[in-house]
């Protein structure tokens, strides 16, 4: 099967520096990525740079399948507008928004898509709620019924479960596991390397101006984490206590 | 009552300010709810000085005509916008200081060749404007204004949502987010210069502003806020013009502006996201 994205030797960088070069990896469809990187590692100017909003300073994104009219996105929630007066579906429904008359309401099969889209979220009777109404963890599950909506082939999520109990963490993995199961590639930016180990297939390891990618098991090995930055040799030993051979649990 | 509003309509110039006040307010009522959304609010009011040089400059060449104001105050208006947007993506300046830099620079061009001008420049009609005195051409000033507006507004209505409530994700989904940006400034210049004739430089943006803010303190949603802002916009406009006849010294841009400021009051007071509402300080998110 074809990857959705083929990355042919990536740098990414700003001016004069450079946050990682030479990355090449191809992610198909199925596979969730997950991308893992200590602060100012690149993860958000990888993320930005498939979605181009950023050029590269090297290297090519290829897309063998064709360039996705659409790519599913949840950004980090800096600059979202809680506040902004609109209903949950309202908010779901601008996943869809490129097919939409601009001079016309919802047709029925949208509004059909939105309550499903909704559901599949565990949000289907907030649909009328206000924005501003909404706990953090509900606002995230909002954010994912707009990806949904979008019904992408590939999917980016920027650290989506930075503020979301463990409860809501669970059923938007779920949702997450559906997309995979339904052949969508999934990359997300995360900090939590347990999910990364038990829900992803792949891991990007960026830091210290290299860029690691592989399996799961291949890439999040201590001594990797060590010496891409991520964490220190004492925290590693503890994460990976009872281990030998520098692999994974 | 009845004798007042009958001898009201008796005279031509009041029944034109009415109908010119009405179209004003559908005009604006949408730029103003945007305006309060994209937290934007001052930037409207230096937005209304930053035209200032193009309108008198207009007027220095060619007369107080609809024409010059018209083209004068795009150019300037747009020429700051553009200027702003520009700064404010290649530099370290962010867009507010950015305007704050360029309008000021605007308003003194202006001021200054509104000095060397001389008396010939009608001061009193500039800062206040001159509602009782609308002419023809005015009028279709306002009514083209607020046919090629509300157009506008109803093509980018989706994206102007979207690139106001989520800009990082809008940017993810379009090419080219800053012509949503730029035209919602566009739609700005073009009101402002509207209500610019009628409401004077210093009163413009408040028929934006206030009935949208007040229209915030009653509703959770964007339709009811336009439609509200669009109603307060309208009792504004009318019962101001109608305090302005009644008081004859009393110009009637601060008339309006000041029915618009009692209807705010009211709101903060009595709306349900107002004081007294679910969005008092230790509730909000």
């Amino acid at each position: 099967m074809p990857p959705v994205v083929s990355i042919k030797n990536l740098s990414l960088g700003f001016g004069d520096i450079t946050l990682f070069d030479s990355l090449n990896c191809d992610v198909k469809p199925g596979s969730i990525l997950a991308v893992v990187g200590a602060n100012g590692s690149g993860k958000s100017t990888f993320v930005k740079t498939l979605l181009g909003l950023q050029s590269p300073m090297n290297g090519r994104i290829e897309w063998p399948t064709g360039k996705p009219a659409e790519i599913g996105y949840l950004a980090q929630l800096t600059e979202f507008d809680r506040r902004f007066p609109i209903r949950v579906r309202d908010l779901a429904a601008m996943g869809a928004w490129q097919g939409f008359n601009p001079f016309a309401g919802l047709n029925k099969t949208t509004r059909n898509r939105v309550d499903a889209a909704l559901k599949m979220a565990g949000i289907l009777d907030l649909a009328d709620q206000p924005l501003h109404t909404l706990s953090g963890g509900l606002l995230q599950r909002a954010l994912f019924s707009r990806v949904i909506m979008q019904d992408a082939p590939l999917i980016l999520l920027d650290e989506p479960f930075s503020a979301v109990d463990q409860y809501t963490e669970q059923h938007l993995l779920s949702v997450m596991e559906t997309w995979q199961s339904e052949g969508r590639a999934v990359i997300m930016v995360l900090h939590d390397l347990s999910v990364v180990l038990d829900h992803c297939t792949h891991a990007l390891l960026l830091g210290n101006g290299r860029a690691s990618f592989g399996t799961v098991n291949d890439i999040l090995t201590p001594d990797r984490l060590v010496a891409q930055g991520y964490m220190s040799s004492s925290q590693a030993s503890w994460m990976f206590r009872g281990q030998t051979n520098g692999g994974t649990r | 009552m009845f004798d007042l509003l009958s001898e009201m309509f008796n005279y031509a110039f009041m029944r034109r300010a009415f109908v010119v006040t009405a179209i004003l307010s559908a005009s604006v009522a949408p730029v103003g709810a945007f305006l309060v959304l994209r937290r934007l609010s001052l930037a409207g009011e230096a937005m209304a000085h930053a035209i200032t040089p193009g309108v008198v400059i207009g007027f220095v060449t060619a007369g107080l005509s609809v024409m010059s104001l018209l083209f004068g105050g795009l150019i300037a208006g747009l020429g700051v916008a553009v200027m702003t947007a520009y700064l404010a993506r290649n530099t370290i300046l962010r867009s507010d200081a950015s305007l704050a830099s360029l309008y000021l620079i605007a308003l003194a061009i202006g001021i200054f060749i509104l000095s060397a001008a001389g008396s010939a420049v009608p001061l009193k009609s500039f800062l206040f404007g001159s509602i009782l005195g609308v002419d023809d051409a005015s009028m279709i000033l306002v009514g083209g204004v607020a046919t090629v507006s509300l157009v506008t507004f109803a093509l980018i209505l989706r994206p102007l949502i979207m690139s106001t409530c989520d800009p990082v994700f809008f940017e993810s989904q379009v090419k080219r987010p800053w012509i949503v940006d730029q035209g919602f400034m566009f739609l700005l210049v073009l009101n402002l210069l509207a209500a610019f004739k009628t409401l004077g430089t210093l009163m413009a943006v408040g028929l934006m502003i206030l009935p949208a803010t007040a229209a915030r303190y009653w509703s959770g949603t964007i339709t009811a806020q336009l439609a509200l802002g669009f109603i307060f916009s309208l009792i504004s406009c009318w019962l101001g013009l109608t305090l302005s006849y009644v008081l004859p010294e009393t110009p009637s841009g601060p008339a309006i502006i000041l029915v618009a400021g009692a209807i705010f009051v009211l709101s903060a007071l009595f709306g349900p996201l107002g004081l007294r509402g679910q969005f008092s300080a230790t509730k909000k998110p």
